[in-house]
């Protein structure tokens, strides 16, 4: 039995090394998918933050995206097994669409943290864990320093490219 | 006999009609969820107590994102059922939603 709170630490590294990767990937701080995404990064650049790192966190909060994926396949693991996680992508895919998102990083985030809720259940992580884990990953993201978290995301980027 | 009983089923659900929170799908969240959510409910007032104090209106939205993932995840961990997870997947993608639009009308409005 793994002590709950290193259990916690483990599901927010997960969490937050996927829904980084997948939004990496699909290419989210290339630009803002609509005009609150540009916005939103307008204002953190004017907060000493970096343009690309800000217009990734403006399409997050915009649509839903792999964070949120994450966060919702942990929840449909954790009350259905796999089956709600599958669920859970049905619903992101519905959201994507809802919000004039064009891309597909939500449904592809939550169809992979699907299979990875599910495996950490196996190793002997409880579900719940990965819920309360995506919430600090995207604290740290979204809710702590703007700055420095945009810079960093800015980074990323480059090294993407 | 017959009588007393069946004025009693009238009043008595009958055991076949099921509402969901007779599921049998439906647990009671355990030990570990309430720690979960009590959490997520911190890193909540977290978040409002940031909102409240960033003065730009466009840099209190990633706050508010914050907040939503954490209510979202209260939602779903408190009602351990897949009923539950559809209604934490419809507040989060309307709550985007607003947000959304909150940021579009800020900034202008939706430009053609």
């Amino acid at each position: 039995m793994i002590p709950a709170f290193l259990q916690i630490a483990i599901a927010a590294l997960s969490c937050w090394i996927l829904f980084i990767t997948v939004d990496i990937l699909w290419a989210l701080p290339r630009e803002g998918g609509v005009v609150g995404a540009k916005a939103i990064a307008a204002a953190i650049e004017r907060g000493g933050g970096h343009i690309r790192g800000g217009t990734m966190m403006g399409n997050i909060v915009s649509s839903p995206d792999a964070s949120a994926g994450t966060l919702l396949a942990a929840c449909g693991v954790y009350s259905g097994g796999i089956f709600g996680g599958l669920l859970a992508t049905v619903l992101v895919y519905v959201g994507n669409r809802i919000c004039h998102d064009p891309g597909y990083a939500g449904t592809t985030g939550c169809f992979l943290a699907t299979f990875m809720v599910y495996i950490g259940t196996q190793l002997g992580i409880a579900a719940e864990f990965f819920v309360i884990g995506m919430v600090i990953a995207i604290l740290t993201i979204q809710g702590v320093s703007h700055r420095h978290a945009s810079r960093f995301l800015g980074l990323l980027w480059r090294l993407r490219q | 006999m017959e009588a007393a009983s069946m004025s009693e089923g009238v009043f008595v659900l009958p055991e076949y009609l099921t509402g969901p929170f007779s599921s049998p799908l439906l647990q009671s969240p355990g030990e570990s969820a309430e720690l979960a959510a009590l959490l997520c409910g911190i890193i909540a007032l977290y978040a409002v107590i940031r909102i409240m104090l960033e003065p730009d209106v466009m840099r209190k939205l990633p706050f508010l994102n914050v907040f939503s993932f954490a209510i979202a995840g209260i939602m779903a961990l408190m009602i351990p059922h897949p009923l539950g997870t559809v209604a934490a997947a419809a507040y989060f993608i309307g709550s985007t939603f607003e947000s959304n639009a909150l940021a579009s009308t800020y900034a202008g409005g939706v430009d053609e």
